[in-house]
């Protein structure tokens, strides 16, 4: 190209063109992220810097009645160490001091812990755990041992905190208080308390709320408010006493590991309110060691043996076709059904008794032809009888897990019944209920008749806030006549105070208590794997009832022993003993002002005495000693008085009217 | 104008780092509180494993007391004036 004007003119516009293109293309760029793609490229961008952080609302906690805790939340830690962060020197210099403190805590060698800490860096685990799960004292204390206490970057130290329920009491009444926990699945098991009222009140709701990111992985929020306020769960006052639920969980302890037995229960329960106060479910695990497995006594629906003579006796009762004078035959101890025996606990049998004798001793045989004779004609009215009793439903209660009871039914074909079933009902076998559901029915006859649903909670509160309170529940205003309940509330009493009574053995002079026995067999079918449940239901006192208690064992060592009275028994005694001591008798008297005239007539002579002898020897011998060193010691010379023994003074070694100086010493004798 | 406009931005960003600052202050602050949360429910399980009745008995058995068996009595003054 030639090298004139026109020649850089054109190669001028070409470069020129070139840039406007250029130009061009890069504002055709802009404008189309700016607009066309602008609004994805905003979300991009907000999301690395802004997000929506959930503020987790604060788990309610769990009381008791007096307001102690027993399940609250809890920051808990776990502890590792980063092995290659320390340099070489430091680590060497630290080793052993940090495992020798670590052998301290944990009670592992010392060894070990440098053989493992040494492999972990060798390995060059970053991450490897010290202690889990463990509180805040403890995390202190590994805070500060050797090396960790060089902090993170040059220690090496990690510490990972997570929240986790705590039930402070420990082991007590585990199973009640209970849990809500989630597995890996998102499956959730939620035992006792805790567990029935996560999601109603416990959990509360987790707020949100836009923040930006800054520095030093904080986060700060954007706006003032939250966008969703977080609101913590309620508290949830549970009805059990602290103190009732220890006495109850050793008792039934210390009762457990003397007969060696698989599992028990116990629960007490207020018999006006239903409020059970305490509850305490033990099982063995493979070590022997026991401790609150499952929750029995909500759970577990088994025959109940003798304690169901009482419904027995109460239905036939109420439809009057038995009366307690009856007598009855026991027949040598033996009575045969379609070829299947009942059998008296007392080989022999007890000969002809009344009914109510049978019911203290607990006569198979007797019980059994009294219900055969009044009801083998008509067995659906003795069910009916036991339906209206309200046995047959579900007590409805807040923690999950209940069993439904079963009593069979001749109108009912479900295998249940059959041509003993009637007779085999009357002693308890046949028949299904769950420990709570047994209880009910005996506070119900404690209650005169009047059965209410066993209650946990007393209240659900915000702060000081009331936000549910609890209330009475009756699941039956009256199961069974006054004049019925007037009459087994009797039989209750004479099978602790009489004689002859299987609970005779707790009575006690000092209180009263009315109950019933329970020895069933279990596993009976099969010989070689008899056991035995020993029970024990009744309430407390006798008269005017406060508490109703159940103890279930099942399965004591039958070389140890295995009746109802003398396993389960002293548990249920130990508890009314102790409710008893704890609760003060009050006497109440309408003046101070009581003149008596022994008394003014002491207290005149001494008053002259004083009044008189102000600076010689009275005579003290036959005053209380206390009252004759009152006498000296507020005189008007100042004596010292040497005192051996107590009570009334025998001897003074100054006699009478002799004129005392200062700081003499007078010895007195008293006896 | 630059100069006020400069000014005005060293104020917003002075206020946002002490804004910054008081998150770092808080977020210190709920740890403590978490810290001293645990510690008080750690104190408190504490003390009610050695208030109960069980444990004293166990405690006071060495030096030879032993619950009463009997209620203590508590005497009520009806009226006074």
């Amino acid at each position: 190209m030639a090298v004139n004007e026109k020649g850089i003119l054109n190669r001028l516009y070409f470069i020129a063109g070139c840039m406007f293109i250029f130009g061009v293309a890069v504002v055709f760029k802009l404008v189309s992220i700016q607009f066309l793609q602008g609004d994805k490229y905003k979300v991009m961008a907000s999301e690395r810097i802004v997000k929506d952080v959930i503020i987790p609302a604060n788990r309610g906690n769990v009381y008791s009645a007096n307001g102690n805790l027993l399940a609250t939340s809890i920051p808990k830690y776990d502890i590792r160490i980063d092995a290659i962060t320390p340099t070489l020197k430091v680590f060497e210099k630290h080793l052993k001091p940090l495992s020798d403190s670590l052998s301290k805590y944990s009670g592992k060698s010392s060894n070990y812990y440098q053989k493992e800490i040494r492999k972990a860096r060798a390995n060059k685990n970053r991450y490897y755990l010290l202690a889990r799960n463990i509180g805040y004292s403890d995390y202190i204390r590994i805070r500060n041992f050797p090396l960790l206490n060089l902090g993170a970057f040059k220690g090496g130290l990690i510490v990972e905190q997570t929240t986790k329920r705590e039930h402070p009491m420990g082991g007590i009444a585990q199973r009640t208080i209970g849990y809500e926990r989630f597995d890996e699945k998102g499956n959730v098991t939620r035992p006792g308390i805790d567990g029935a009222y996560g999601i109603q009140y416990l959990r509360g709701t987790d707020g949100k709320r836009k923040k930006q990111q800054i520095g030093k992985g904080q986060w700060k929020p954007l706006s003032d408010a939250n966008e969703i306020e977080p609101k913590d769960g309620y508290d949830v006052y549970t009805t059990i006493d602290v103190n009732i639920q220890d006495i109850a969980h050793h008792a039934l302890l210390e009762q457990l590991e003397k007969y060696k037995a698989d599992h028990g229960c116990v629960v007490v329960m207020e018999t006006k309110t239903g409020e059970v106060k305490a509850i305490a479910n033990l099982g063995r695990n493979s070590n022997g060691h026991y401790y609150e497995r499952r929750n029995y006594a909500v759970w577990e629906s088994h025959e109940p043996g003798s304690t169901f003579k009482l419904m027995a006796i109460t239905a036939a009762l109420e439809d009057k076709v038995i009366d307690t004078s009856d007598v009855v035959d026991t027949e040598k101890g033996i009575l045969t059904f379609y070829g299947k025996k009942v059998r008296d606990s007392k080989y022999g049998g007890y000969g002809k008794i009344s009914i109510s004798e049978a019911f203290e001793v607990s006569s198979n045989t007797g019980i059994v032809k009294a219900i055969d004779q009044a009801y083998g004609k008509n067995p659906s009215k003795f069910v009916d009888r036991l339906y209206a009793m309200s046995l047959n439903e579900k007590l409805g209660l807040q923690i999950i897990g209940e069993s439904s009871p079963i009593i069979p039914d001749p109108r009912i074909k479900n295998k249940r019944w059959s041509g003993i079933a009637l007779q085999w009902m009357a002693y308890g076998y046949g028949v299904s209920f769950t420990p709570l559901q047994t209880l009910t029915f005996y506070n119900a006859i404690a209650n005169d008749g009047k059965m209410v649903k066993p209650q946990f909670l007393k209240e659900v509160k915000e702060f000081d806030r009331v936000v549910e309170p609890y209330k009475v529940e009756v699941i039956n205003k009256q199961v069974c006549s006054k004049e019925t309940v007037a009459k087994v509330q009797q039989l209750l009493k004479n099978v602790v105070e009489k004689k002859h009574g299987t609970g005779n053995r707790l009575y006690s002079e000092n209180f009263s208590m009315a109950g019933k026995t329970g020895t069933c067999q279990k596993d009976y079918r099969d010989k070689e794997k008899l056991n035995y449940i020993s029970s024990f239901a009744g309430y407390f006192p006798a008269d005017n009832p406060k508490y109703s208690c159940i103890v279930v064992i099942h399965e004591p060592d039958k070389s140890v022993g295995y009746y109802g009275a003398d396993v389960s028994g002293p548990v249920f005694k130990k508890i009314a003993q102790k409710i008893f001591t704890d609760t003060p008798i009050i006497d109440e008297v309408e003046s101070l002002k009581v003149k008596r005239a022994s008394t003014e007539k002491e207290y005149e002579s001494f008053y002259q005495t004083a009044q008189t002898y102000k600076t010689i020897m009275p005579n003290v011998v036959g005053l209380p000693a206390m009252d004759a060193l009152a006498l000296l010691e507020n005189m008007d010379v100042n004596v010292k008085v040497k005192l051996d023994g107590s009570g009334i003074i025998k001897e003074q070694s100054i006699s009478k009217n002799v004129k005392l100086k200062n700081n003499q010493t007078i010895v007195l004798k008293a006896s | 104008m630059i100069l006020f406009i400069s000014g005005l931005a060293i104020v917003m960003i002075a206020s946002s780092h002490s804004a910054d600052k008081k998150v770092y202050e808080i977020a210190r602050l709920k740890n403590e509180v978490n810290e001293m949360r645990s510690a008080f429910i750690d104190g408190r399980s504490k003390l009610m494993r050695l208030k109960m009745e069980s444990a004293v008995v166990i405690k006071m058995k060495e030096k030879g007391l032993s619950p009463s068996i009997i209620p203590p009595k508590k005497i009520k003054i009806k009226s006074q004036k």
